[in-house]
């Protein structure tokens, strides 16, 4: 005899699921921004040091796709 | 407050036989910045230096490369009287230099002795295991001398070919001594190629080879002891004329400072013009000091500033004391123009508040509050003090907020009671007072405030007050644009984002049912009437822009963000210490130990994230979001003809 299983997918894990997908994908999205524009601002910053604030502006500027993953995640916890 | 001092143009004529003295004074005075002269077709040319620049750059040249030599460093010692260091100058590095030449020189020879006894010792080393006088290796008329390195013991070999050999053979070293006839060589030659024979070159020295090594031994040490003894001398004499190399260097630098500057002035055969920049408070002391040095012979007047000036004002800031030390954040990101406003005191404002609400935890804001003060007082770097001091004020801003949060370490000082359970609080007894209803996500605000129960409406509230100082940013551009380009461009391109904000605001509330639905259609058409007048201030960069408004309110929802992240990592290092490794109240054992070093190392890593995330988040807030809006820089730094004195007095 075939005994026959039925599973269900639990509303509070799949919620889990997506909200961590929100933060790591956006946390991938801002490294791969920020790998290329922090390399380069480090190249600006060893010919001319004075460049520091507008590399770290420019650098920090994709942080916002994490932040609003993060948010995201925060709303669909809720 | 919110602008640059105000600076003059002027102006300093006179004849060339009172230009020392103009120089000297200027110097002295310290606030006259010098406008570089670049020689035109006025009949103007630059002028020469003092007659006095080829000695003071020599001895200038001298010192500093003493100084590299002895290695001294910048520490703060006395202040000395400028005219004993002149007076003495002459002698003192005289003496200094032919001291240090002796010792030099002494030293160099020492050396040159010291390398030759080594490559001596290399060469002797081989033959040491051999007893045999090193006159007895040449001379010989009939007699090959066989010196070198071989694989294994050869007399056997030998022994086959001829009869009349000697041989010493040092089986450790692999050193081969062989005498043999000189008719026998050549094959003796070939049987040695056959052993990997690599030849060694005698040392012409007499004597047994094991006593000269020795010998050498302690005449080396004895010249290391001799080097030291001349190296300690050196020392001394760094430590006696520390004092003069930096005084003096300091009274050199000045001077040679002093006698360059007709090269930055124009001159004629007989006159000099001074041209440069003085702030407009200091305009009237500069001409009493240059008048009083030169018995009023110089003439210094005020120019009229045109509009080219205006864009090479050199800036100097007018904040108070307390705000000054944002002006290093400032000065990371530009200087402000001559006309625009200069947001220091505002920064001193709302970094700190970021920055607090960021964080806003007790503990950390007590162990950064003493770390920052530690540093301060053990660095005394004028590099490092303003940040010191900006990275104080955001710690007395998180405990304000760690008190109203109710926060210590990532633990909850007050229990919360929700429908969905108890939170415990590390205070016993000291539950949350409910305060109101959160209009948004069903969640009640409470004294102390818990974050992590409150999210959507701090999500909500944190944009909000991004709103607020976004706005707060449109109104700096509003007087920006005001004071560039007049009132109407300041209307159209900073007021009218004021509008389409007012027309947004009317059209939402209207939706939500709040004002009555007939203002829904007079929001849209405010809001039409500012995205034209955005379009004409502005052009096609404003409507691209106008997603910006939400965008970057939302973007200050990092501030509850980046704290919940914080607040989660630190209550993650509270839950694997006190409740994964040991629990408080079962029996201290060796988990205690281990419990506490993961609650020690985990709080240390997030106070130094404490520093870098909230701080990195707040500025950026005031970078992008904020001077955005309104701040262009770009200005010069205010740079005052003179030198600040570290070792002499004025």
């Amino acid at each position: 005899m075939v005994t026959e299983t039925l599973t269900v997918m639990d509303p509070a894990g799949l919620k889990a699921i997506g909200a961590g997908l929100a933060v790591g994908l956006t946390g991938i999205a801002s490294a791969l921004a920020e790998k290329d524009i922090g390399s380069a601002a480090i190249g600006a910053m060893a010919e001319n040091e004075s460049l520091f604030g507008k590399g770290l502006i420019l650098t920090v500027i994709p942080e916002t796709i994490v932040i609003f993953g993060l948010v995201v995640s925060l709303l669909i916890i809720q | 407050m919110l602008e640059p001092k105000q600076m003059s143009r002027a102006v300093i004529v006179g004849h060339k036989s009172i230009f020392e003295e103009t120089v000297a004074a200027l110097h002295k005075a310290n606030l006259f910045q010098i406008e570089e002269f670049n020689e035109d077709n006025s009949g103007l040319r630059i002028g020469r230096s003092f007659e006095n620049i080829d000695d003071v750059s020599k001895k200038l040249v001298k010192i500093r490369s003493i100084a590299s030599l002895l290695g001294v460093k910048d520490v703060g010692t006395k202040k000395q009287d400028p005219k004993a260091v002149v007076s003495t100058l002459d002698d003192t590095l005289n003496r200094l230099d032919t001291e240090l030449d002796v010792k030099t020189e002494q030293k160099g020879k020492l050396e040159a002795e010291l390398k030759e006894i080594d490559s001596l010792k290399k060469e002797l080393l081989p033959f040491a295991n051999i007893s045999l006088d090193l006159n007895f290796y040449r001379g010989y008329e009939h007699l090959s001398v066989f010196t070198g390195y071989v694989k294994e013991d050869v007399g056997v070999a030998v022994s086959r070919i001829t009869s009349s050999y000697e041989i010493f053979y040092d089986p450790k070293g692999g050193t081969l001594v062989l005498f043999v006839t000189k008719d026998k060589s050549t094959e003796i030659a070939d049987l040695l190629a056959g052993f990997g024979f690599r030849e060694l070159r005698v040392p012409s020295i007499s004597g047994i080879p094991s006593d000269s090594l020795s010998s050498i031994t302690s005449k080396e040490s004895g010249l290391l002891k001799q080097i030291e003894a001349i190296d300690a001398e050196i020392e001394s004499l760094k430590d006696k004329y520390a004092d003069f190399i930096l005084a003096s260097n300091e009274v050199l630098s000045i001077e040679a400072q002093k006698s360059e500057t007709p090269l930055r002035v124009a001159t004629s055969d007989s006159t000099f013009i001074i041209d440069g920049w003085v702030p407009d408070e200091d305009f009237v002391e500069l001409e009493r000091i240059v008048k009083a040095a030169t018995n009023g012979r110089a003439f210094v007047s005020r120019q009229e500033m045109t509009k080219t000036d205006e864009k090479i004002v050199p800036i100097e800031y007018n904040n108070s004391k307390v705000a000054a030390p944002f002006q290093e954040i400032m000065d990371l990101y530009a200087r402000p123009r001559y006309k625009e406003l200069d947001p220091t005191s505002l920064i001193f404002i709302s970094f700190p508040l970021f920055y607090g609400m960021i964080l806003g935890d007790i503990g950390y804001a007590l162990i950064l509050l003493a770390i920052a003060f530690g540093l301060k007082k053990a660095i005394s770097s004028d590099a490092i003090k303003p940040l010191m001091n900006i990275l104080i004020y955001c710690q007395i801003s998180t405990l304000i907020f760690g008190v109203l949060y109710g926060e210590f370490l990532g633990f909850s000082l007050a229990s919360l009671h929700t429908d969905h359970g108890v939170t415990e609080g590390l205070i016993k007894g000291f539950a949350t007072v409910n305060l109101l209803a959160s209009p948004v996500g069903g969640e009640m605000i409470t004294f102390p405030v818990h974050r992590t129960h409150l999210v959507m409406t701090m999500i909500i509230a944190t944009a909000l007050v991004g709103f607020i100082h976004i706005n707060i940013g449109y109104l700096l551009g509003f007087i920006n644009e005001n004071r560039k380009h007049g009132m109407s461009a300041a209307i159209f391109e900073k007021g009218s984002w004021f509008v389409i904000e007012i027309g947004l605001i009317m059209a939402i509330l209207s939706y939500a049912a709040i004002l009555p639905s007939f203002t829904t259609i007079v929001g849209v058409v405010v809001f039409l009437i500012g995205f034209l007048m955005l379009l004409k201030g502005e052009g096609i960069k404003g409507p691209i822009e106008l997603p910006s408004l939400l965008s970057n309110s939302l973007s200050y929802t990092r501030i509850i963000a980046v704290g919940l992240s914080s607040i989660y990592i630190a209550s993650t290092v509270n839950l694997i210490a006190f409740d994964m490794i040991w629990q408080p109240g079962t029996p201290i054992g060796v988990a205690t130990i281990f419990a506490i070093i993961v609650f020690i190392s985990g709080h240390a890593l997030n106070t130094v994230l404490s520093i870098i995330a909230p701080g990195l988040h707040s500025l950026r807030l005031q970078y992008v979001e904020f001077f955005g809006k309104f701040y262009e820089g770009g200005g010069r730094k205010y740079n005052p003809f003179g030198y600040i004195r570290k070792y002499t007095e004025e």
